[in-house]
């Protein structure tokens, strides 16, 4: 009895709702995407009209477009790049922070911090680069200070490869 | 869920933490005048008071790491 009352309840293509998952074929683009970029401390940027914006995921870095699916990444310290419909980009270095994709081409990215790389100080970088990797060396391995020490030996080297510095 | 895979977590660091320690790295990194205004971002102060039977034993001011927990 059980067999003939479950494909009352079964979903077919016409009763499934429409949540577009990775596997599903775009509707075909060329619309605009509106980013909102903000920081605790200032708004960079409040449904700004934009062609794409490349995410530096924990996971992996990607392009976000219009009609992107939907996705929620954690970002890794490293570089992110709007690319606006005239040509013109614009890059930040981002700390760490969260971006969300929804329906409807709206991207959120929310960070602690984020520079441009004019600001960032090459010799500064160096210098706590090797400061970082001697505390990891010194740190007993698994304890708060290494882990400190660790944060800023991988913070400082996505900043030393940004700004193009070799780092050993 | 319950087993941690990132060393910051494996070490007792919560991602709060974490990401606030990314940012003043990436704070400390920054040339002039940039530094200052985003040094002011970092800085703290509240009073701390301890209490006992509805007493007020003693109140600290706490305004930076050093001083929290005193």
């Amino acid at each position: 009895m059980m067999n003939t009352l479950r494909h009352l309840s079964r979903r077919t293509p016409t009763t499934t709702p429409l949540t577009r998952r990775f596997a599903t074929e775009s509707t075909g683009g060329g619309g605009a995407m509106t980013l909102n970029f903000n920081l605790p401390q200032e708004t960079l940027y409040a449904s700004a009209p934009v062609k794409s914006v490349v995410v530096p995921g924990a996971m992996g870095e990607y392009e976000v477009t219009a009609d992107h699916v939907p996705i929620v990444a954690e970002l890794k310290a490293g570089m992110l790049t709007i690319n606006f419909e005239g040509g013109e980009s614009e890059k930040y270095f981002v700390a760490g922070g969260f971006s969300l994709t929804h329906e409807g081409s709206a991207t959120d990215i929310v960070c602690p911090e984020a520079v441009k790389l004019d600001d960032l100080d090459s010799a500064i970088v160096q210098k706590n680069y090797e400061a970082a990797k001697a505390a990891v060396a010194s740190a007993e391995a698994g304890s708060m200070e290494s882990a400190e020490a660790t944060i800023e030996l991988e913070v400082n080297r996505a900043m030393g490869n940004a700004l193009g510095l070799s780092l050993a | 869920m319950s087993t941690p895979t990132t060393f910051w977590r494996l070490a007792g660091v919560s991602y709060v933490q974490y990401v606030t320690k990314a940012s003043s790295t990436v704070r400390a990194a920054l040339k002039e005048p940039a530094k200052s205004k985003a040094l002011a971002q970092e800085t703290f102060s509240y009073n701390r008071a301890t209490w006992t039977n509805g007493e007020m034993e003693k109140k600290n001011l706490v305004d930076s790491l050093a001083a929290v927990g005193k």
